[in-house]
């Protein structure tokens, strides 16, 4: 999942500046996980800029509908075509990439140039829960996890070093640059003494490969991404039970 | 370690003598003035002067420059430091050559702060290589004349790359395990992080073991008792002894200046004449004495290890 934060408002109003009529729209994926982009939040942001005087259309996305798949959010696009052609400005209330697929399928496919705004800031790939998450991995390209005890010196050091630990280390074993994190290398030589593989610690690691880290990256599938439509829908059935609790109400 | 000698430093390292060597810090500013006019007052005392490369991650004069502009101006053989936070392993190889060209002749090899604790908060922070891959890097090119990709250098750089140690880590047996690892890539001399506590520096030395490569410990006599608190709150895996830290205090409220500088200087060589007398006793190779700006303290304590 990829988690965010809200905006501060400040920074969006700057953004709209000059633009009256404004669409918020949702993302029914992560951004509905970490609340930055559900219903709710799609109706608060609205009720906060039409509280600032501006004019605001929303199109909110169903659970699971993502802003970044654009085959099924386009859908919501083409829907509100008429909205969209007559608005200054679209806020996206997803992740970076939610924001720039939009855009792309607005400028390519429906031939709406409007700007679109990012609603919120994107703070990394985490793992975790159910209330404490963390940055795990940056999706390199070229996983180091077999050569570090499987925690991810890139992520999970604040430097990002292949072979750590830095001189900084706090006396609490924390980080140099944060006192409320660990210090990767040391979780990794605890681990390696666990495994019985502190042997690893002391070789050396090669710098690591960015050349696997080309940006943008693209990524071509054989066969688009199907789902088997019922065990699809139990399975976002019972993600939306534990997600909201125990009553989902899914539009079948 | 290769057998070549390239410098006074690994010369006198490599006879065996007790080393000393000393501290400039380049500043944020248009010339390198105040490091030259140190370093010629340290001609004589120490055989070497490490140039820092942005402490703490403030962003000062390049320190390559520095370091070729000190040893041109005063003579002095300069440790040229290089780190790894500002840097890809392209900037850190040419900046490599370019020492070479310069003729500086020692470089160590540090991983650095990381950007966010210094004055230039928002820069990307690179550590494309760490340290122990730098030093790695630096041996393959004096001693094979290769870069990174196996591309030949013609007429490699010839000089020698060290490494950092810190004793006083939380966690020694990592900090060992990480040592041990820059011995692996081929450093030719160590060198501590500042050291307080004689029992900090024998545990490091008994969980190191014995090793082939020469140990510098790090000393820190500060001039002002604002220099001792810094190292104390900002610097990390340094604590500064209480003791010593209120005697540096009460030499705050001494008004003449004189009078001022012959206290500090008492209380200075009172701590570490108990200090210097425990290395003797060590395996360590020699002394760093980072006395920035202090040059006058460096004799008396080099006295005491005679
Ligand atoms: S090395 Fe780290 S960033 Fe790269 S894929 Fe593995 S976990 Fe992710
Ligand atoms: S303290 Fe540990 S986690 Fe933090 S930068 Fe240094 S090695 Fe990495």
């Amino acid at each position: 999942m990829i988690a965010q934060e809200k905006k501060p408002m400040e920074e969006i109003l700057g953004y709209l500046e000059g633009k009256q009529k404004v669409v918020v729209m949702g993302c029914g994926g992560c951004a509905t996980f970490y609340r930055t982009g559900d219903t709710k939040a799609v109706n608060e942001l609205a009720e906060n800029l039409t509280k600032e005087g501006k004019d605001v259309f929303k199109i909110p996305l169903p659970f699971s509908i993502q802003a970044c798949e654009i085959e099924k959010s386009g859908v919501f696009l083409e829907k509100n075509r008429k909205e969209l052609e007559n608005r200054d400005a679209v806020l996206v209330m997803s992740c970076g990439g939610g924001v720039q697929v939009v855009a792309e399928y607005m400028d390519e496919k429906m031939g709406i140039a409007k700007s679109v705004i990012p609603a919120n800031d994107a703070i990394g790939l985490v793992g975790g829960g159910p209330t404490h998450l963390k940055e795990t991995c940056q999706s390199c390209g070229m996983c180091e996890l077999g050569k570090t005890a499987g925690i991810c010196p890139l992520t999970a050091c604040g430097k990002g070093l292949m072979n750590g630990p830095c001189g900084g280390v706090r006396v609490d074993n924390k980080c140099e640059i944060d006192e409320n994190k660990d210090c990767a290398w040391v979780k990794i030589y605890e681990r390696m003494e666990k495994l019985d593989e502190l042997d690893k610690f002391t070789s050396i690691r090669d710098p690591h490969e960015w050349s696997k880290t080309k940006r943008p990256r693209l990524f071509e599938m054989e066969e688009p991404v199907k789902i088997n439509a019922s065990a699809g829908i139990g399975a976002i059935k019972g993600m939306m039970a534990v997600t909201f609790g125990p009553k989902p109400k899914l539009d079948e | 370690m290769g057998d070549e000698v390239y410098s006074d430093l690994m010369r006198e390292l490599k006879e065996g003598k007790y080393v000393f060597t000393g501290e400039l810090e380049p500043e944020k500013a248009g010339d390198v003035n105040e490091p030259i006019e140190m370093a010629k007052e340290l001609v004589g005392m120490v055989v070497a002067c490490n140039v820092t490369d942005n402490p703490q991650s403030f962003a000062y004069v390049n320190s390559m420059a520095a370091s070729y502009l000190i040893q041109k101006e005063a003579g002095m053989e300069c440790v040229y430091q290089l780190r790894c936070s500002d840097r890809n392993r392209m900037a850190l190889l040419s900046d490599v050559l370019g020492a070479g060209a310069l003729g500086l002749k020692n470089i160590l090899a540090l991983a650095g702060d990381h950007v966010s604790l210094g004055d230039t908060k928002d820069a990307k922070p690179v550590f494309d290589l760490d340290s122990t891959t730098l030093i790695k890097l630096i041996r393959t090119m004096v001693d094979e004349g290769k870069d990174l990709g196996g591309n030949e250098i013609h007429n490699p750089p010839k000089l020698h790359v060290g490494g950092a140690a810190a004793p006083g880590a939380a966690h020694l047996k990592a900090e060992v395990g990480k040592v041990k690892r820059k011995i692996n890539a081929g450093v030719e001399y160590l060198q501590t992080q500042v050291v307080y506590y004689t029992d900090v520096l024998d545990k490091f030395f008994n969980e190191l073991g014995k090793v082939d490569v020469p140990i510098l410990v790090g000393i820190f006599p500060a001039r002002t008792f604002g220099q001792a608190d810094f190292f104390d709150k900002y610097v990390a895996g340094v604590d500064v002894p209480p003791d010593y830290l209120e005697a540096m205090r009460a030499t705050k409220a001494i008004k003449d200046k004189e009078k001022k500088k012959e206290e500090v200087d008492r209380v200075n060589i009172e701590f570490f004449t108990g200090f210097l007398e425990h290395l003797k006793g060590t395996p360590a190779a020699g002394c760093h004495m980072m006395a920035v700006g202090y040059p006058r303290i460096i004799p008396p304590l080099k006295k005491l290890m005679e």
